[in-house]
């Protein structure tokens, strides 16, 4: 049991957290609010691959810094903090891992080099409408063409699907599931702008009888659910470690708020109720962190992590709710007020909460795992 | 950072639990609980003496002090073995007094007491509250006058926990009634429940668990009874509180009871056919558990890992201690919602199942951590003091 950040860890950490702090503030943002401009920040895109880290997870030989899934989710954690507007987890996780993990050489040598230097973007679609399980796609599927296949159906919520280069996909083929990488400019794909509650561009995909040609096939049917449920698995985890920074940024701005403002004539963090609320928010945060890192730890150690992936979702969930009310309450209308950073927050902190399955969902599935004798204490 | 275990920490476990499967015999257990949880009989005397014979005890202590000098996380993972194998241990002796007078004690302390906790072999009960003394510690009136070499002391404490079977009370005396503030003004002593002005009386509480009112009439202590410089008792009383409040929120019993809950439920047939574990409200209860057991294990080792390293911070220690103790409540009653009428009814009805009736007893004991061992809502104001720097209000 080691709490303590490594010095590549902590490097990792203030780049980040410097990068980001220099490039992204309440200004900067608000050009994005209410769709006025792409959600998309392409100067601190190339400075964040200057600075080595979009490759921070890449290996060395594709020009990357070799790095772990660990330092990989600091920077994640850091990007929540500032609700930076960049797809890094869409990008890096979803996308370029399994790539490095599953890919072949060919593919690997077309699409890390450029990850990492962020002259290629990636981004992913993991879900259908209403059906959220990215491991079985329903209304997607895929038949043999000669070498490749061709894939129709639909995709909802894609990151940054007018801008990536390849989009990863999974489709149904027969009892098994692919995973491919779709060009977006592809014949037969069209998309439709979201207007998602983060501002985050995201795009439908509708796919009609789109050509997939065989060096684009990063799965076959037998090893797709695999590669989906490897994905999904780390993109959660992802999710929970943006939270953890959004969550952590909110509270601290509240708590600054209260050190400052005046009622009865008092500082109103000097009254107990509010100093209790904050407090809750400090401890909700802190189970959020130490599960959200267990679950990295063990991903990042190659270890079997399918319960402390849940049991962090949970707490993301639930924290991230917690939080954002106790941020609202306690600066009073200030908290809402559009000329305020907060509320960009909340946004953020409720989205991270649905994504990928809210508190309920894993919850339920936790405890279907419980029933079979597969999450004991140890 | 890495969040688990080394082989040589599970190792460690691994050796504990099968220590314990030894060392709990149905007849301690059965000692035990009749003694509510507290221990103090017999057979458990025995069974803490034969810890310290074989090194438990001071598993994480520095080998200069008679300890095996591993790190205390080892130490945890050794008071978390013992609480779950159902034996009421002694922790505010080993694990907060002791190691305050390792660091604190004079020679005579260090050379006389410290190796006797080690060896299992003396128990100290903690004397700070009085009747008009709770939250307000500072206010407490028990007072200690120097006469000669000596001092003299007089005063009731309230809830002088496990006094009846320890040999010392760590008492907290007014030895400055004109302190400028009244924190100041305060010492600590070692007093022997031999001496013959000592006397208790007991309260028995909702839990069944049995505490004391304590009674200091005209004791005399020599000068080495104190511990600690002479109006310096709040930073030794604080420092205490902030060990105990880390052995209060133990995780090993909690996890070991969710997974007999499991076991349990796994095999309860339902009326109408297939198991109660099937049953989609018993498994997010369960899974409501389990979340939870796991931020307190993490909260746990965490604050032992900071141990070792020296960086404890008071937020989140303080924050250990909220949590754990409210989450204890709600596991109580998770697990209790579960199991249903049989989780009413007191282990001495015949028939009654253990596991089902231990739920009945600690339901009614989980109160008292969140006031005791200094009050949630203080902890509450230290964690958005010390954690978030919000300014609060004077006291
Ligand atoms: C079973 C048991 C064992 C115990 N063992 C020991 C022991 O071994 N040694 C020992 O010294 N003591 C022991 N205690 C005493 C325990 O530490 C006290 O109960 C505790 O300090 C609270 O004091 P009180 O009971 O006087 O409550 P009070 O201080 O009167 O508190 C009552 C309520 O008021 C709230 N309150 C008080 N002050 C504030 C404030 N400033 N802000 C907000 N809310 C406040 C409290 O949180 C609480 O909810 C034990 C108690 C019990 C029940």
């Amino acid at each position: 049991m080691d709490f303590g950040f490594s010095e590549q860890q902590r490097d990792v950490q203030n780049l980040a957290r410097q990068i980001l702090g220099d490039n992204v503030s309440p200004e900067s943002l608000a050009q994005y609010d209410g769709y006025k401009a792409d959600r998309f920040d392409k100067a601190l895109w190339d400075k964040l691959a200057e600075a080595g880290l979009l490759g921070l997870a890449v290996a060395e030989e594709y020009g990357g810094m070799g790095f772990g899934f660990f330092e990989l989710a600091l920077l994640i954690e850091e990007a929540g903090r500032s609700i930076a507007p960049v797809p890094l987890s869409a990008h890096l996780v979803s996308a370029a891992l399994p790539i490095q993990q599953f890919g072949s050489a060919a593919q690997k040598q077309r699409y890390l080099p450029g990850v990492a230097s962020g002259q290629i973007m990636l981004s992913a679609a993991l879900t259908e409408p209403y059906n959220e399980d990215p491991a079985q796609p329903i209304l997607t599927t895929a038949t043999a063409d000669g070498t490749g296949l061709r894939i129709s159906g639909d995709k909802t919520a894609v990151p940054f699907a007018h801008l990536a280069d390849r989009i990863v996909l999974s489709a149904k083929m027969g009892d098994g599931v692919v995973v491919v990488l779709l060009d977006p400019k592809a014949a037969g794909l069209s998309m439709t702008p979201m207007q998602v509650t983060t501002y985050e561009p995201q795009f439908a995909l509708s796919l009609d009888n789109v050509s997939i040609a065989a060096e684009d096939i990063l799965a076959s049917a037998d090893r797709g659910r695999e590669v989906m449920q490897w994905l999904t698995e780390r993109t959660s985890v992802a999710l929970c470690a943006h939270q953890l920074g959004a969550s952590d940024k909110a509270m601290r701005m509240t708590a600054s708020y209260t050190a400052e403002r005046k009622q009865f004539g008092v500082l109103i963090s000097t009254f107990q109720a509010v100093g209790h609320r904050a407090a809750n928010c400090f401890i909700d945060v802190e189970c959020l962190r130490l599960n959200t890192y267990q679950a990295v730890s063990r991903l990042d150690g190659g270890l079997d992590a399918s319960n402390e992936v849940q049991i962090a979702k949970i707490w993301a969930g639930d924290v991230g709710h917690r939080v954002s009310y106790a941020a609202q309450h306690l600066h009073g209308g200030t908290g809402i007020d559009r000329d305020y950073p907060l509320w960009r927050y909340c946004t953020w902190l409720r989205y991270n909460e649905i994504s990928l399955g809210s508190s309920a969902k894993n919850l339920a599935s936790l405890g279907k795992r419980i029933a079979a004798g597969e999450a004991f204490c140890r | 950072m890495k969040v688990e275990f080394t082989a040589a920490q599970d190792a460690l476990r691994k050796e504990l639990r099968s220590y314990f499967e030894q060392l709990m015999t149905p007849e301690l257990s059965a000692e035990c609980d009749e003694a509510m949880g507290e221990g103090g009989g017999p057979l458990w005397r025995e069974a803490l003496r034969q810890m310290g014979k074989d090194g438990w005890i001071g598993v994480g202590w520095p080998k200069e002090l008679g300890g095996r000098g591993m790190s205390p996380i080892e130490q945890f993972i050794f008071v978390e073995e013992v609480m779950r194998a159902g034996y009421p241990f002694p922790f505010l002796t080993t694990e907060s007094v002791g190691p305050q007078l390792a660091e604190f004690g004079n020679e005579s302390q260090k050379r006389d007491i410290v190796p006797k906790i080690l060896a299992g072999e003396c128990l100290i009960a903690i004397g700070y509250s009085e009747p008009g003394a709770g939250t307000d510690l500072a206010s407490l009136k028990t007072s200690a006058v120097k006469d000669g070499d000596e001092w003299v002391i007089n005063g009731q404490k309230m809830w002088t926990s496990l006094a009846h079977f320890c040999d010392y009370v760590w008492l907290a005396c007014r030895t400055d009634p004109d302190a400028a503030k009244p924190h100041k003004g305060i010492s600590m002593f070692m007093v022997p429940t031999s001496d013959p002005g000592w006397s208790c009386s007991p309260v028995v509480t909702l839990g069944g668990v049995r505490t004391n009112a304590t009674f200091y009439d005209n004791i005399r202590v020599p000068a080495d009874a104190m511990v600690g410089e002479l109006n310096g008792g709040w930073k030794l009383i604080t420092s205490q509180l902030n060990r105990e409040r880390l052995s209060l929120v133990n995780f090993g019993p909690t996890a070991e009871m969710f997974n007999n809950v499991v076991r349990w439920a796994q095999q309860m047939e339902m009326p109408a056919g297939g198991k109660l574990i099937d049953e989609p409200w018993v498994q997010i209860n369960l899974a409501k558990v389990r979340a939870g057991v796991e931020a307190l294990k993490l909260v746990c080792y965490k604050q032992a890992w900071a141990m070792s390293e020296g960086t404890l911070e008071m937020a989140d220690a303080s924050a250990a201690k909220v949590y754990g103790s409210e989450f204890f409540i709600e596991v109580y009653r998770l697990l209790g919602e579960i199991i249903g009428q049989a989780s009413l009814i007191n282990r001495k009805t015949e028939g009654a199942n253990a596991m089902a009736s231990r739920i009945e007893r600690l339901y009614r004991t989980a109160s008292i951590i969140t006031f005791g061992g200094g009050t949630n809502e203080i902890q509450r104001d230290i964690i958005s003091a010390a954690g978030l720097w919000m300014p609060r209000a004077t006291r």
